[in-house]
């Protein structure tokens, strides 16, 4: 289990010498150094203590490093046990070392104490290093081939259907058990219904099946379902609780992402075309490289980024900071895990901070799996998806950019007549321009925020003592939030008074515009004549606040006030106001009086000036001919230009990505992997060594290392693992995917762990079942609907749910199928058949995600305010599938249904029934909407109360209701309605259990 | 799912009497009636209450005195190595803008903005050393909270309702009282079920709001009355009665048909817990409650935060009376404008002293009225942070973020009081033994051993490895303990 790594077999002559010499008298006890003594280093010292660690200055990786001790000086004699500190550290009730684990036992202190004394020999090439499992004897890593079918009695040959029968049976004979008898049609159409569907079957459906009388009338309904639109997206959610999949970036902030629906949809439409599983999963890691130009290609590719992303760490922590490169870590890390734990059911993410503990994944085989996604993001990026328009945008491109070029050759060549006059008049221009236009970040005053334009708002400077003016000027602030920009906050309604007491209470107004809206200024100043007053205190008070977005602020640039001399004397004041939100740097009082402003560059004429007499002296360094072509040059660009922009645009897609607009510090790689290293303990403070992008060597005839011509072309190295994934070879792929498929079919998986067939994971209940299934799988057109066929049509599927005492006896579980499981409905499909059988299900297929919240304050920290969202008006209400998925505040009504948490990869949904659970669908304001619609939709089909619930009881639950059942709903609804009749079905154990 | 799984899992929502009708075979419920089955050790206490400062609550203006700081106050500030701050450069060391001053016979320094707890520093034992992994809010607020930097992870909460099961029928297991503004850094993914059964993640209360408890009852609607609810549930029952007889041996239809009627029991106990109008004037006035209706409003100010911290306080305490077995209150919400959190980047003294005097009056508050009624013995109360803030000014009147160090205290359930442990150093920038700091491993590894629960026996299979609240983490800090 151990590995040690030795270079050559033969010991020195000199120090077999002294080995010789130290053994001669106690040559009974000398322990074996590989065999007795390198295990103990191994299991209690080697993680902290190696050469990369080296954890209190000591490494034992080498003789050398145990020779040379650590910061507490040596410790290790050879021949002198008792003055070896090594022994000291490891022996008592208490010892100081281990520090973390079991205490050595008494033999494993022998064994060192005897080896010291034996002299520690420790031959020079033996260096010990963490164990790794290098042990891939294990079910899941085995050759995948085609079992034999088992062989049955004549009598139970009778019961196969399908060849998943036949291996069901035998184990079931083994057991001393049979299978169940058929359920009844009209449990068997709901069962399957909502199995491929999620949705109820309509009691149309339901009476044209039970009455069909063609033998194959089974085979054909399940034909139609899979061929319905609303298998892929039923099939779809299976897929995105496994990925994660979310519509908001999660952790601080969790702010919008807007477009990451198009994976959503591309998951749908592949199920529904039934994509072959290893195009699926190809196109998922590296469909922008290996399909660029479809409308699958790039979406597809929104699996890799499906997780969360930190918003904060990767756009606002400098690139500086040691944080950068554990959020970068963290991230690859999550991609890492969702692509090897959704296809092929490995845990490697357990090995980023030491060697996996269970598997026979190295820390270097994770970090090389880090390495793949080196090269991309998650952003949102643009493609077009049509071929056509690709081509053309990139002729397009490459023709501007040769005419840009040429234009610039020409131009370069006349501005070097231009000499130093030229560059002189340039510079000129340039220190104008850098000087007076924009502004930095100080903006000015703003006031606090106010729902109503009414409430008055001042603010004033305060001088020491009293100053003359001449004139007041007034500059707006500018700032691009709700893309207000210039003139933002100034006031609609205002005056300007001077005081000689700080309160205003007697005052003279210079400038009253209090009696009708003032134009918005923009970015044009505002002067007053002040008529050379003294005072000591100038207010400007609004009266009407400017608007916002849905509220209303003042807010200012600079309060100017010129003395006679045409000095600014404002900086000299002290700023007071009735209130002030004081965000610095942008926003405080102070930023009034700062003389910063925003100042556009319309609004200096001596600048266009400049710019004038420099355009008139460029013109005359060249010739006719080259203005000529100047200017044919420039038209082609135009030209070239609009055509582009005439072209359709592109699409977007939140999906991995090499070339994005950079936001704050995070930016594009532009396709160039950014190195990966194995880290110490998964510490980026500690990095070994830089790793090449590949996959595990854990499989005979599947080697991991990827044969890449350029190593350094991010995407050949997802294309790389998207193939080693894909391979035939690949054992895990196949077996994975069924297994996942039967799981969703029968309630319980095959192997138990569906994200894990490591030695942690649960072992195959029939191996040879699975493997049967995953080989015709991956060998016979890798189609899901195949496979969904495969088990569907099985007897087994078609068992009645009820029990017996033999099977409850032999196998509580059911493990081995004697029945069918009962189907506790998922979130998704409680919610879409509410909708469907109170008449509101709206089926229009994709397109971005369904609001079911309020969204507030977007701009920063989003509020996703569900309680704020009305069912009962809402405009359409489409399937689950298409909601706009949250990450940090989950949708309360389907989070207590215990729908997927998209913070995790959920390969198999936990089902509880609680307390919270009834309430939400007693009351939840959907379920209390729905009850209405429901009841009005039965009203509008008969007066007649009996019929209603006749009625309620077939759409909800597929059959008439029981005489005695129908006494009791009839009691409720003579005495309390209708709608509490439909809420009564809706809470029912019938409706939420499906047989 | 097998069998036990499942019950588990509808236990922790279901409560002890559920677990046991389903469980009575079963011998980890040999003793249903104690209300706490002891898990690995016999426990100190049963509940525990966090107080949760969101936005980063500063050290070194309310419980770690530095004398250093006031001496060097508005001097650069060198501590010796290069500093990189989240979003600034380092400024001038800047002393707290209140004084300082010892209370209580362990003569504990706390600072003016948090002076109401000088009464209950007896009761209390400070960690000074405390070390955060990362210094962003979302990440750092996880840590805290579940004990990862990453999402997905079950709260303390969670582990414990998963571990120890609940005490009460009619009031969920683990409560979480938002700051009314909004909630922290992560929403709620701080308080979530993690991979561990849903049943057992925080149910959100808002004492302040119209529906305090989603779903409790439904929206205004004209056909759901007292009688038609009665009337319904009990011919719910019937069906759901006569559908399981001819579905024998599927235990879980059984317990929906009980969580409809905990769900009733809830209903008639929740109101009343909630209901503050039979404290006593000078309750009220204890926890600074003058008024107890009141406006949310957008910023902050001292009324405010003293109304929503002491009214949560109080809450809490009724709470926990009643059998809640956890309760997380958050002071602080998101990090939008204006400020409505500890996250001082621009000014210390305008936004620290009102949340300080809030959170300390309520907290000081909930101490002495628990002591009164005698379960502060069997209740821990937590306060911690996501991180701290930095000694020195970011250029402005406000601090930096600081994962390097901040401050953590708890009070009752076996905590020893009075006492101090991990001091930080001078400047209160980083421990005083940068070897040893404490971790929330460390304190999430007490608190469990306080409840009687082994932080590494407390494990849940996950996607093939057993997690732990405590990762591979934590030691118990004896130091601390009476």
């Amino acid at each position: 289990m151990w590995s040690v790594t030795r270079q050559t077999q033969e010991l020195t002559p000199l120090l077999a010498l002294c080995l010789l010499a130290t053994t001669v008298p106690t040559i009974a006890a000398e322990p074996d150094f590989e065999k007795q003594v390198v295990p103990i280093f191994q299991q209690h010292c080697i993680r902290c203590h190696n050469d990369s660690t080296k954890d209190g200055g000591l490494s034992l990786e080498t003789k050398q490093g145990a020779l040379a001790g650590g910061e507490n000086g040596r410790i290790l004699m050879p021949g002198v046990a008792e003055e070896s500190l090594l022994l000291d550290y490891v022996v008592g009730p208490e010892p100081e070392m281990p520090k973390k684990g079991e205490p050595l036992t008494k033999t494993e202190i022998e064994t060192l104490r005897n080896w010291i004394k034996a002299g520690a020999v420790w031959p020079p090439a033996v260096r010990i290093q963490e164990a790794q499992l290098n042990d891939n004897d294990w079910w899941s890593f085995q050759p995948l081939t085609q079992p034999p079918l088992p062989e049955l009695t004549d009598n139970e040959q009778q019961q196969v259907r399908t060849p998943v029968d036949a291996f069901l049976l035998a184990r079931l004979r083994k057991a001393g058990l049979n299978y169940s008898p058929p359920a009844d049609r009209r449990t068997l159409i709901r069962r399957v219904y909502f199995d491929l569907t999620g949705l109820p079957p309509t009691p149309a459906e339901i009476e044209q099946f039970v009455q069909d009388s063609d033998p194959r009338a089974y085979e054909k309904l399940v034909d139609r379902l899979l061929a319905s639109p609303r298998y892929g997206e039923r099939w779809a959610r299976h897929w995105l609780d496994l990925v994660h999949y979310a519509d908001t970036h999660g952790y601080d902030k969790d702010k919008l992402r807007e477009n990451a629906w198009p994976y959503r949809d591309y998951v749908i439409r592949s199920l529904n075309e039934d994509r072959p599983y290893a195009q699926f999963i190809q196109q998922q890691i590296a469909g922008d490289i290996l399909n660029p130009f479809s409308q699958d290609g790039v979406s597809a590719t929104g699996f890799i980024v499906a997780g969360p992303f930190d918003w904060v760490g990767q756009i606002e922590i400098s690139e500086k900071l040691i944080e950068k490169k554990i959020t970068r870590n963290l991230d690859r890390d999550d991609m890492v895990a969702t692509v090897m734990n959704t296809t092929v059911s490995l845990t490697v993410q357990y090995a980023r901070c030491h060697n996996h503990k269970f598997d026979p994944i190295s820390q270097e085989d994770y970090y090389s799996l880090q390495a793949v996604f080196a090269g991309i993001d998650r952003a949102e990026r643009s493609y077009d998806p049509d071929p056509e328009t690709a081509s053309r945008r990139k002729t397009l491109q490459t023709f501007l950019e040769q005419s840009q070029s040429q234009h610039q050759r020409l131009d370069a060549q006349i501005r070097k007549r231009g000499g130093g006059k030229l560059e002189r008049l340039e510079a000129e221009l340039k220190r104008a321009m850098n000087a007076k236009q924009g502004q930095g970040v100080e903006y000015g005053y703003h006031s606090q925020v106010e729902k109503s334009d009414k409430t008055p708002k001042w603010v004033q400077l305060n001088f020491k003592q009293p100053v003359t003016a001449e004139k007041i000027t007034l500059i707006p602030a500018f700032d691009n939030y709700n893309n207000i920009g210039a003139g933002f906050g100034f006031p609609k309604r205002f005056r300007l008074e001077v005081s000689n007491t700080s309160d205003f209470k007697s005052a003279t107004t210079i400038a009253d515009h209090t009696q009708q809206d003032y134009p918005n200024p923009g970015t044009s100043h505002i002067q007053t004549d002040a008529g050379q007053k003294k005072f000591q205190y100038i207010r400007m008070t609004a009266t009407k606040l400017a608007p916002r977005s849905n509220d209303f602020i003042f807010a200012l640039g600079e309060l100017q006030v010129f003395a006679p001399d045409g000095k600014n004397l404002s900086s000299q004041a002290q700023v007071t106001s009735l209130d002030s939100i004081e965000a610095a740097p942008r926003w405080s009082r102070q930023n009034l009086i700062d003389g910063k402003y925003y100042q556009s560059l319309e609004f200096y004429t001596d600048l266009s000036e400049l710019k004038q007499k420099r355009d008139d002296f460029l013109a005359s360094l060249s010739t006719g001919e080259e203005k000529k072509s100047l200017q044919q040059l420039s038209a082609k660009i135009q030209q070239l230009q609009s055509n582009l922009k005439k072209l359709p645009d592109p699409e977007k897609v939140f999906a991995a990505a090499t070339d994005f607009p950079a936001q704050g510090n995070f930016r594009p790689t532009k396709g160039q992997p950014r190195p990966v290293h194995l880290l110490s303990r998964g510490s980026e403070k500690a990095p070994i060594r830089e790793v090449a992008a590949s996959a595990p060597n854990l499989i005979d005839g599947l080697p991991g290392n990827f044969p890449l011509r350029d190593p350094d072309n991010e995407g050949a190295r997802r294309v790389a693992l998207a193939h080693w994934i894909t391979s035939r070879n690949n054992p895990l792929t196949w077996r994975s995917l069924v297994n996942r498929v039967w799981l969703y079919h029968f309630g319980k998986a095959i192997v138990d762990t569906p994200n894990d067939f490591g030695k942690m994971g649960a072992q195959p209940t029939h191996p040879d079942l699975l493997d049967y299934l995953a080989s015709r799988f991956r060998d016979e057109g890798q189609s899901l609907k195949d496979l969904h066929r495969l088990i569907l049509l099985s007897t087994a599927y078609q068992q009645s749910s009820r029990t017996n005492p033999a099977g409850s006896e032999l196998d509580g579980d059911n493990r081995l199928l004697w029945r069918m499981n009962r189907r506790k409905l998922e979130a998704e499909a409680i919610r879409d058949s509410v909708l469907q059988i109170s008449g509101k299900l709206d089926l229009e297929m994709y397109g971005p995600g369904d609001r079911l919240f309020v969204l507030e304050k977007p701009q920063h920290s989003p509020h996703y305010l569900y309680r704020k969202y009305d069912p009962a008006t809402a405009e359409r209400h489409r399937r689950s599938i298409y909601r706009f998925i949250v990450r940090s505040v989950p949708d309360p009504f389907m989070e207590s249904l215990d729908c997927a948490d998209p913070s995790q990869l959920t390969p198999k949904r936990i089902e509880t029934l609680t307390a919270l659970q009834a309430l939400s669908l007693l009351n939840d304001q959907f379920m209390i909407s729905m009850s209405v619609f429901f009841a009005e939709s039965l009203e509008a089909q008969s007066a007649d109360l009996t019929a209603q619930i006749n009625h309620a009881f077939q759409t909800a639950l597929g059959r008439s209701p029981e005489p005695d059942e129908l006494k009791i709903l009839q009691t409720i609804g003579a005495q309390h309605g209708l709608k509490n009749v439909c809420r009564l079905i809706l809470n029912s154990n019938e409706f939420i259990f499906i047989d | 799912m097998d069998r036990r799984e499942f019950l588990l899992s509808a236990g922790g929502g279901l409560g002890g009497i559920a677990l046991a009708s389903l469980l009575q075979n079963e011998p980890l419920l040999a003793n249903p009636q104690t209300g706490t089955h002891i898990l690995h050790h016999p426990p100190k206490a049963k509940r525990v209450v966090q107080l949760y400062m969101s936005g980063a609550a500063s050290q070194c203006d309310t419980f770690d005195f530095k004398p250093q700081l006031i001496k060097d106050n508005g001097n650069n500030w060198d501590p010796g190595e290069q500093v990189q701050l989240f979003q600034s450069s380092p400024g001038k060391t800047m002393q707290s803008p209140w004084k300082w001053k010892q209370y209580g016979e362990s003569g504990k320094w706390l600072n003016e903005c948090v002076a109401p707890l000088g009464d209950c520093v007896d009761d209390m034992a400070f960690i000074h050393n405390m070390v955060s992994k990362s210094n962003v809010h979302g990440p750092a607020t996880f840590m805290q909270a579940t004990g990862f930097i990453l999402p997905g992870f079950p709260g303390m909460g969670a582990w414990i309702s998963y571990g120890l099961g609940s005490m009460t029928d009619n009031l969920p297991t683990f409560v979480v009282l938002p700051d009314p503004r909004g909630f922290a850094p992560n929403g709620a993914a701080n308080w979530s079920a993690g991979f561990l059964p849903a049943s057992n993640q925080g149910t959100m209360i808002r004492p302040n709001s119209k529906t305090p408890i989603s779903n409790l009852f439904p929206p205004e609607n004209d056909f759901v009355t007292r009688n038609s609810d009665r009337d319904v549930l009990q011919a719910l029952k019937q069906l759901n009665q006569q559908h399981q007889q001819t579905r024998a041996g599927d235990s879980r239809l059984n317990a929906r048909i009980q969580s409809y009627e905990l769900a009733a029991k809830m209903q008639l106990q929740a109101p009343e817990v909630l209901d503050l109008s039979g404290e006593t004037k000078s309750t009220l006035q204890r926890y600074g409650l003058d008024f107890v209706d009141f406006e949310v409003q957008e910023g902050i100010s001292e009324a405010a935060e003293i109304a929503y911290f002491g009214r949560n306080c109080l809450v809490a305490r009724r709470m926990l009376e009643q059998g809640v077995r956890f309760v997380q209150i958050w002071s602080g919400a998101d990090n939008g404008h204006p400020r409505r959190n500890w996250d001082s980047h621009e000014d210390i003294k305008r936004d620290h002293w009102p949340l300080g005097r809030g959170m300390s009056i309520g907290a000081s508050a909930l101490i002495k009225d628990l002591k009164q009624r005698g379960m502060l013995d069997d209740t821990i109360i937590l306060w911690t942070t996501e991180f701290g803030r930095m000694p020195c000014s970011q250029g402005s009147k406000g601090r930096d973020h600081n994962p390097f160090v901040f401050t953590n205290w708890l009070a009752g359930g076996g905590i020893k009081g009075g006492t101090t442990y991990g001091e930080s150093d001078q400047w209160s920038f980083k421990p005083a033994d940068p070897a040893n700091p404490t971790m929330c491993y460390d304190v999430h590894a007490t608190i469990l051993h306080q409840l009687g629960i082994d932080h590494e026996k407390l494990t849940y299979r996950h996607n093939g490895i057993d997690r732990r609240l405590t990762d591979v983490h934590g030691h118990v800090i004896e130091n601390i303990l009476s």
